[in-house]
């Protein structure tokens, strides 16, 4: 079974909506049953692949090929290194999660939950795909699920609502809607994420079809091109072709990441989309990004990256400070949790940026700890809009008194953010911050600053939600009772918790994906990575905190700082 | 050149699909004029066995390479002509198929529809085979005669009448141009057949009629500038002829541009290639960007095809063996695509009675499966994975790639971006707005039936495409032979930078 592992993750949602096809929306225990099941499959096979990962041996594991078009050299090849792994079992969390957390959903349940088990598989696509075509195959794949989970079950915005006079009824209706800023619909949102998202990705399609063509080996095969393709020192349009690929392939996949100035898609999406929705789309859609410039910017043009990657180091910093202040001033759950979500992945770029062994491994873990932190709060807030309706911060308040569990989990969930020691996000943001700090001092510097902006936005809105006086009108709000309900949370909340203080194999694993990656592309080479110092590391547990030790990408670091962390303890 | 009628039974046998399906038309009309008051239903059926019956004699030459050539090179019978048989003579099964509903709304001749439509496609089947201009210009004119009367078959709608007579005067005047400009090329090369003219030298006659047989083809698959006919044409049509319109004579129009740039022009591609880096983009922008604006279906699939056009012509102007391949699979795509996309439109039109973008309100929950068709339909034509349409574009631009049409290739990404809006407001109508009435649709088993071949064709070429490329790669092998100047020669200012 065990070499299958990946075939299930990806193919159990695939199935699973595929078998939601035939069955009628008169049955919603039936329907829900499916898609439980299937996430369910694919929830165990990742933490299979996650516990069964072997970070001593390293490198691509449970590899699948399978040949698909011979003409044009593309082949299903499916695998996973440390970098994807921990992304795989995030987005078969995420994706159980969200059954249940929108086990409730009355209209056209079976096809909502078709169109979520797509968007998830086609996202795990991506990260286990080990050729461009079907990387990109998945990731064009998972935007359109997008459009209809917003369009059918997403809410419109308290500007549009209020649109109601003939003359914002007309502009509601006209057909040139996406032209209209005025009019948040989520019809609007919908399209606008859509036509976004696609724009870049035919930007990054078009780096592929380069790569493609220079590297002149007739393939997609991502491992054959890392090894062979030379496309260094091509001069076209007065600079090198590789830094037009690397620019087209970044700035492609950034948009989804959402690197500041092509961010705006993203929280007008998070608000309009159903918890559900929000929670992949924040948790692991975005990872996206990420992950796709990992695997083929930093594998595939190594020496473009540690030139070029300085223009991340940049526009990381307008990431944190833009998402934090319009965080700090939006009045909708949503966009809160969405602009919060843009700053954070600023995080993510800063520790790519730094390209040293720490920081990118604090970014993957950041990526993993982000989903379930990002994850629980739009739970939270869709929990709350189903109660009240409402996502309007300043219409509500006092409702801790009626949901305590959730406002309870709410405060986790904010802890969790902000990056509170004993979560995951802390391991992640001290690997960051501490990883990048001799390379980008400034950039380090404003992201200590985010997080206080973290705090101050989310404790607001937790003010504005939970505390304060109650306004009679939401008095019949309950709280999340039952196991459906409350297992999402509890699960996303014990993951966030058990990984903050156990972080070992997590780590383990991503710098098993990490350290070849930055050795490639700094020209240095790590030491092996599970010797007896770490072990002890494991055992001791709750030392999460790397060395804080000067580091300089370009010397050999690993083993002083190995040294250093045994000296530590 | 001698004209020695020299038929033995073997030559005969290259005819054989042609002359069976003859005598099948033949069949039907006496049928349909022997016994009058047989249901017309069952005339469909009778069509749909010849055409099916062709249909297997077809793949019967596939399988066993079939190929030989008649009366002089004029006929040819190779694997690339059997290709487009067969797409042309599955589209009109496809169309008959889903026309069966739509014929009671004629007053007269109902029988003759379906006589009608396989007189067209056999016209289209020697279009596939024509071999040098004459048969060219013959097959072309035979197979527009039978859509210029079907056109107007609505004989009471002022639409229709209205697009029978712009298609008629703009088509006539298409095959002026192309006589006139036959008679330039044979005047300057002495030559009709293809083959034969690969060695000619560019005169400006040679150039000029060949720009006039370019215009007339270019009339025919609707590229940008022949493409004024289309929108009102379709739109007035009834809808199964859009629909026979939008694929068939396309794809019998490309097997003679492929002939004619690739075996004739081969020689002359860093020329043309300029033509049709032109025309491609000026097509599917052009089609993109006009059918933004349209409010009724046909003519938002008719600006549609207009566009799809402008991405073939990419896969013409690689000019490789790999970009012909790449049409053709496209074609393969546009084909299920299209003719779903078409069937749902007829679905609809037949309970709602018209054929606005609006009228689609709410038929997410009106008829869950025709709206999920049409949403699979519209996104493999914006060319979303897994759906066929996805694999077309890539196959057509990973075949431009290597000859280095940078610019083709942005401008037709730019354009899958573009298309993506108003496929996706089509989408908005049916899934996010609620229907006005929300009585359900019922579709009638044979419209199923088109509606389920081409999910699965869509479905099928996208997810596993391998048999299908292999198909189409054994289908253009005989253009190995003609092996077009390398890329090095294309102008400058195509490729960025060098």
């Amino acid at each position: 079974m065990g070499e299958y592992a990946l075939l299930y993750i990806l193919f159990a949602p695939f199935v699973g909506a595929l078998g939601l096809i035939f069955v009628s929306n008169r049955q919603p225990t039936l329907v829900r049953g499916i898609a439980a099941s299937a996430a369910f499959v694919s929830l165990v096979a990742s933490l299979y692949i996650f516990y069964g990962y072997d970070p001593v041996q390293g490198g691509f594991q449970f590899v699948q090929k399978f040949a698909w078009s011979k003409e044009l050299g593309i082949a299903l090849y499916l695998g996973v290194d440390g970098i994807g792994t921990p992304l795989v079992l995030a987005s078969s969390i995420l994706l159980f999660a969200g059954i249940f957390v929108s086990w409730h959903i009355k209209d056209r349940a079976k096809e909502f939950y078709i169109w979520l088990l797509i968007l998830a598989a086609a996202t795990i696509g991506v990260f286990m795909s080990l050729d461009l075509f079907f990387l990109y195959f998945f990731y064009e794949m998972s935007v359109i699920p997008m459009y209809l989970l917003l369009g059918m079950w997403g809410s419109h915005t308290k500007k549009y609502l209020e649109m109601t006079d003939p003359e914002g009824l007309k502009q509601r209706d006209s057909v040139g809607f996406i032209f209209n800023f005025g009019s948040n619909s989520k019809e609007y949102a919908a399209m606008k994420l859509v036509l976004f998202l696609s724009a870049f990705a035919v930007a990054a399609l078009m780096g592929i079809l380069l790569i493609y063509k220079f590297s002149g080996l007739n393939t997609f095969d991502i491992l054959v091109l890392r090894e062979q393709a030379n496309l260094m020192n091509i001069p076209v349009l007065g600079t090198t072709l590789d830094k037009i690929i690397w620019i087209l392939v970044f700035f492609g996949f950034a948009s989804i990441a959402p690197i500041w100035p092509l961010h705006s898609w993203s929280p007008v999406g998070h608000a309009a989309a159903p918890a559900a929705t929000s929670m992949l789309h924040a948790g692991v859609l975005m990872k996206l990004g990420h992950f796709s410039i990992i695997r083929v910017a930093f594998e595939i043009l190594p020496e473009t990256t540690r030139e070029l990657m300085p223009i991340a180091a940049v526009l990381c910093m307008f990431s944190i400070i833009y998402g934090g202040f319009v965080a700090f001033y939006a009045k909708d759950t949503k966009y809160v949790i969405g602009y919060s979500s843009s700053s954070h992945m600023g995080y993510v770029f800063l520790g790519m940026a730094a390209l040293n062994y720490i920081s990118l491994s604090g970014a993957v873990i950041y990526m993993f700890a982000h989903a379930m932190a990002t994850g629980m709060l739009f739970a939270m807030a869709g929990w709350v809009y189903d109660q009240t309706h409402t996502r309007d911060i300043p219409s509500l308040g006092g409702l801790s008194n009626k949901m305590p569990f959730i406002s309870g989990c709410f405060i986790v969930g904010c802890m969790a953010s902000i990056g509170m020691p004993g979560t995951v996000n802390f391991v992640a943001e001290i690997m960051i911050v501490v990883g990048s700090w001799n390379k980008y001092p400034l950039q380090v510097i404003v992201a200590m600053l985010g997080i206080v902006l973290t705090l101050a936005y989310l404790f607001k809105m937790m003010r504005g939600l939970f505390y304060g006086p109650m306004n009679q009108k939401y008095s019949h709000a309950h709280d999340a009772v039952g196991t459906v309900d409350r297992l999402p949370l509890l699960m996303m909340i014990t993951i966030s918790i058990g990984f903050g203080i156990f972080p070992m194999h997590l780590y383990e694993v991503v710098r098993s994906g990490v350290d070849p990656l930055i050795a490639r592309i700094t020209q240095v080479v790590p030491v092996a990575k599970s010797d007896e110092g770490s072990r002890s590391v494991k055992a001791a547990a709750e030392i999460t905190q790397p060395p804080a030790i000067p580091m300089v990408s370009h010397k050999p670091i690993a083993q002083v700082s190995e040294a250093s962390r045994g000296g530590q303890e | 050149m001698n004209f020695v009628l020299n038929l033995s039974f073997s030559d005969l046998l290259l005819l054989l699909p042609e002359i069976f399906l003859t005598c099948w038309l033949c069949v039907v009309i006496t049928v349909d004029f022997v016994s009058p008051r047989l249901p017309k239903e069952r005339l469909a059926y009778l069509s749909v066995g010849g055409l099916l019956a062709t249909l297997g004699c077809l793949a019967w030459f596939d399988v066993n390479q079939v190929s030989g050539t008649l009366f002089g090179n004029m006929f040819v019978l190779d694997r690339m002509a059997i290709f487009f048989k067969i797409f042309i003579l599955g589209s009109t099964t496809l169309v008959i198929l889903a026309s069966i509903e739509y014929v009671d709304r004629f007053t007269l001749f109902r029988g003759e529809y379906y006589a009608l439509v396989v007189m067209s496609a056999l016209g289209m089947m020697f279009m596939a085979s024509a071999n040098d201009l004459l048969s060219v210009f013959v097959s072309l004119e035979f197979s527009t005669l039978g859509f210029y009367i079907l056109v107007s078959y609505l004989r009471d709608d002022l639409a229709s009448n209205e697009a029978g007579l712009k298609f008629f005067i703009l088509g006539v005047f298409a095959a002026g141009l192309f006589a006139y400009g036959i008679s330039l090329v044979y005047g300057e090369t002495g030559k009709l057949v293809f083959s034969d003219m690969a060695s000619a030298p560019a005169t400006p006659g040679l150039i000029i009629g060949f720009l006039l047989i370019f215009a007339a083809l270019g009339f025919k698959i609707g590229a940008v500038p022949f493409h004024s006919w289309i929108p009102d044409t379709y739109h007035g049509a009834p809808t199964p002829v859009t629909a026979f319109l939008s694929i068939a004579p396309k794809g019998a129009a490309l097997a003679i541009l492929l002939r004619i740039f690739i075996v004739a022009l081969g020689t002359f591609k860093p020329t043309w290639i300029y033509l049709l880096v032109v025309v491609s983009i000026v097509s599917m922008t052009y089609g993109n960007i006009v059918a933004i604006a349209q409010r009724n279906i046909k003519r938002l699939l008719a600006y549609s095809g207009i566009a799809q056009i402008g991405n073939v012509l990419i896969g013409l102007a690689a000019g490789t063996k790999m970009g012909n391949d790449a049409i053709l699979f496209y074609l393969l795509a546009y084909l299920f695509a299209n003719i779903g996309a078409f069937a749902v439109v007829i679905a609809v039109s037949q309970a709602i009675g018209r054929d606005e973008i609006e009228d689609y309100r709410g038929l997410g929950r009106r008829s869950p499966f025709l709206a999920f068709s049409m949403l699979l339909f519209l996104l493999s034509l914006a060319g979303v994975p897994p759906l066929a349409g996805f694999i077309g574009k890539l196959y057509i631009f990973i075949a431009a790639i290597k000859e280095g049409l940078y610019t083709l290739i942005t401008v037709g990404l730019i354009n899958i971006v573009i298309s993506m809006y108003y496929y996706l407001i089509v989408v908005k109508q049916m899934y996010i707005n609620e229907p006005i009435d929300p009585s359900p649709i019922s579709i009638r088993g044979h419209m199923k039936a088109v509606i389920y071949v081409g999910l699965a064709g869509t479905l099928v070429i996208g997810i596993y495409p391998q048999p299908f490329t292999d198909w189409v790669v054994a289908a253009t092998l005989m253009f190995a032979n003609f092996v077009t100047p390398a890329a090095t020669i294309t102008p400058p200012t195509l490729l960025i930078g060098s």
